[in-house]
């Protein structure tokens, strides 16, 4: 009985287990993420009644009776889903990265493309713009902005290490520098354009969205977020103690070095494979590793996983709503999440000024 | 913490024929190229908790660190219960050797999931915290009684109670070698006596040792078996806190005047630090008062020191070339008559003598041996006004000169009585104050 007592002292004192914690935010997510997409399924220029999108869905994996709309399905299977699916797909890498991302930088201003590799993408695409090289085939377009993002941490990663000696502080500032310079490019190409119509693309593309969204785009991205997710999560006890400090970490049994070159290439690969097909999509990698810390703590076990759900959410919900806001005209997706997630950012911020911190 | 709860869900490792817990032998570590330890060797028993003292830069925290496995040494070994540390996995090192930092960062996490942390290395990769971890970190939280703010971020804890946290942290480690690095740096007092005795208290407990950094000398003279004195990143003395807490190695190692005295609760060596030769000021009791010495052959050398410190001028009394004490004077600038050695004293010395006495606040007269040659000094020293005679600390005085300066040092005892050498300050400054 006394004992009874004390364990349940002890549990209000230090609260829900990972387990717990991760539980109920992932089933809460997953539900959320589940009803939106049926929204997002439906709703567009082209309205599908929610009863023929769920036949159409049951159709789909192999349910149904097949006696749905064909042009509702067709829409449905090969534009809205696939849209619906990167969304999600590359607003889970951009949140999970960020979070990764914060925890290596030991700060929550850092954001996914802290080392370079957005500006990188941004400058790899623009050029496969200007070269008019994205209408000879649309997957160079991608393949562009990706090359672009991984030159961009490479060179990042060799000033840091110059030397022999790595340095967090000089891959930050070099992450600043290399990105400044291909903004400096990017800006550049597009002055020097001439064509009107490739500038309207360079600046459509940098807006960010997932207009351009194929089944194919989907295969290529989710197994890199994919795998990019199960890994940090294996190295997510390793960044709770890495953001307690270096010394404990490495004391606690960390290899220091190993785990954070691991992550932090891991994390630019997901954040390069988000931005190629993409574009820059400012902020999810910033807010949403913020908002599951004030909410969920900062055990990177529960906090990455959730994250990544609460990122995927966001995305999907940004881009439904950019879909609908102007209709049948749509908001770039990279507008939606700046003008939208800022203010209600600033009012987190506020709200909970008392547990606000660097970290 | 005020109650120690001495439960632990883990047996102490009791019976193990291995007494030798770690030993570091010839280990020189260089940061960037410049050598801050210097082919240091000692050994940690088990039931030992070992202190580490000396003077900023000395070297004490790269000591640590290069046993913990943060810096790689250019030579020496570690030998970490007989297996060489460079041997020793790195979640094999952190389950027998917990380290705590000097400096307490702030992060994010609850002060339970800081402590949780210290669970990690006995734990598979993808393998969750258990009841029994959490048990053991709650428990090591009530231990360091930091269990009422489990809850709360360590962002918005004090600087003490982050510190606390993180020796509940180590705790809940379980290692069998506990480096500690100024763990008491930012305790309140109570908790600074409180973290010290859980340390001992841990240390007997589960037969493991420990290895703690403080500048306190007297804490750590009460709380540890042996202490490593270290100067300019070499160990110039170890042994039991009465062996390496002397004046004299206080003044090598840390530039300052201490007077040693046992403490009167524990019987260990308590120090009451004067001050350093730079630290003189107006403030000081001794400013503008002049102490004569009656002394010879070193018997005054450690009070020249002190008097200096206290901002006493101090004058001495007929010195033959060669004597420890001149020498003595001779570095700290003290005014002495001086003589040839092994001469008696002559007439005009001894007139000189008896002025600087008479110009002097207070006279002392040191236990030194007395013979023919310095019976003078004896008599000069009678002429004194404030008179102190310092009691021989084996109480025998050498006297060859057929009982005269004896007699001649009862009667001065007689008319003004004796004192120890550590309680002259005290006497001198209660003159002061009246």
């Amino acid at each position: 009985m006394a004992e009874d007592e004390l364990k349940t002292v002890r549990y209000k004192m230090t609260g829900p287990s990972v387990t717990q914690r991760l539980f109920t935010g992932a089933a809460l997510l997953g539900l959320s993420t589940f009803i939106v997409a049926l929204i997002a399924v439906s709703v567009g220029p082209f309205n599908v009644p929610f009863s023929n999108t769920a036949s159409i869905m049951l159709d789909l994996v192999g349910l149904g009776d097949s006696t749905a709309d064909p042009t509702e399905r067709a829409i449905i299977q090969s534009i809205r889903l696939p849209r619906i699916l990167l969304a999600f797909m590359v607003g889970a890498g951009l949140g999970i990265s960020g979070g990764v991302m914060q925890a290596l930088f030991r700060n929550s201003m850092a954001d996914p493309g802290i080392i370079g590799v957005s500006s990188g993408g941004a400058a790899g695409a623009v050029v496969v713009i200007a070269l008019g090289l994205n209408t000879v085939s649309g997957f160079f377009l991608p393949l562009g902005a990706f090359i672009g993002s991984m030159i961009a941490m490479t060179v990042v990663f060799v000033i840091a290490n110059v030397g022999g000696r790595f340095s967090m502080a000089t891959l930050l500032l070099g992450g600043i520098a290399v990105s400044s310079f291909l903004s400096a490019i990017t800006t550049a190409i597009i002055i020097l354009t001439d064509d009107l119509t490739v500038q309207r693309q360079i600046i459509f593309w940098i807006a960010g969205g997932v207009d351009m969204a194929r089944w194919e785009s989907v295969q290529i991205v989710s197994p890199i977020i994919l795998v990019g997710v199960v890994i940090t999560v294996f190295a997510a006890r390793d960044l709770n103690l890495l953001l307690v400090s270096e010394d404990e970490a490495r004391s606690l049994g960390v290899r220091l070095g190993l785990i954070r070159s691991v992550l932090m290439i891991l994390a630019s690969l997901i954040t390069g494979a988000a931005v190629a097909f993409s574009g820059i999509i400012a902020f999810v990698g910033l807010v949403v590793p913020h908002v599951m810390r004030l909410i969920v703590g900062a055990d990177h076990r529960v906090l990455l996983p959730l994250s990544a759900l609460a990122g995927g959410l966001f995305l999907l919900v940004a881009d439904t709503a950019a879909r609908i806001i102007l209709s049948p005209a749509e908001l770039r997706v990279g507008i939606v999440t700046a003008m939208f997630g800022a203010p209600f950012f600033v009012y987190l911020l506020v709200k909970n000024r008392s547990r606000v911190s660097m970290l | 913490m005020k109650s120690i709860t001495l439960e632990s869900p883990s047996s102490p490792q009791v019976g193990s024929n291995n007494f030798e817990l770690l030993r570091v032998k010839d280990l020189t570590v260089s940061i960037t190229g410049t050598k801050i330890i210097d082919s240091i060797s000692f050994s940690l028993t088990r039931g030992e908790t070992l202190g580490v003292v000396g003077a900023n830069g000395s070297g004490k925290t790269t000591l640590i660190r290069s046993i913990a496995g943060l810096l790689k040494p250019d030579v020496g070994t570690i030998r970490v219960q007989g297996v060489d540390g460079s041997d020793l996995g790195h979640r094999d090192r952190a389950r027998i050797i917990s380290y705590m930092p000097q400096q307490v960062q702030s992060h994010p996490f609850t002060a339970f999931e800081a402590v949780l942390m210290g669970r990690y290395p006995h734990l598979g990769r993808l393998q969750l915290e258990g009841v029994e971890d959490r048990e053991i970190a709650f428990s090591a939280m009530r231990r360091t009684g930091t269990e009422s703010f489990a809850d709360r971020r360590l962002d918005t804890l004090s600087g003490g109670e982050r510190q606390r946290v993180v020796m509940a942290r180590v705790l809940a480690q379980q290692p069998q070698i506990l480096l500690m690095d100024e763990p008491t740096a930012s305790l309140d007092l109570e908790f600074q006596i409180l973290a010290m005795d859980l340390i001992n208290d841990e240390v007997a407990k589960r037969n493991s040792g420990a290895i703690v950094i403080l500048h306190d000398l007297s804490l750590a003279a009460r709380f540890c078996d042996r202490i490593l004195l270290m100067q300019n990143g070499e160990l110039t003395a170890k042994g039991t806190p009465w062996e390496v807490l002397t004046p004299e190695n206080l003044r090598a190692a840390f530039n300052i005047e201490g007077l040693v005295e046992p403490d009167p609760v524990t019987g260990m060596p308590h120090v009451l630090v004067l001050g350093s030769e730079k630290s003189g000021s107006k403030k000081s009791v001794g400013f503008g008062r002049t102490v004569h010495m009656v002394c010879g052959a070193g018997s005054g050398r450690q009070l020249m020191h002190q008097l200096k410190v206290a901002g006493y001028a101090v004058t001495a009394g007929v010195l033959g070339t060669g004597d420890s004490d001149r020498e003595a004077a001779e570095r700290l600038g003290v005014k002495y008559v001086s003589a040839p050695s092994f001469s008696p004293i002559s007439e005009s010395q001894h007139s000189e003598h008896i002025e600087l006495i008479n110009r002097a606040d207070h006279v002392v007269l040191c236990p030194m041996a007395v013979g023919m040659n310095n019976l003078l000094n004896i008599h000069a020293a009678a002429e004194g006004s404030s008179l102190f005679v310092i009691e021989s600390p084996d109480g025998k005085v050498s006297d060859y000169t057929g009982g005269k300066a004896l007699e001649l040092r009862r009667s001065m005892v007689e008319r003004a009585g004796s004192i120890s050498e550590a309680s002259l300050l005290f006497e001198l400054a209660r003159h002061a104050l009246e």
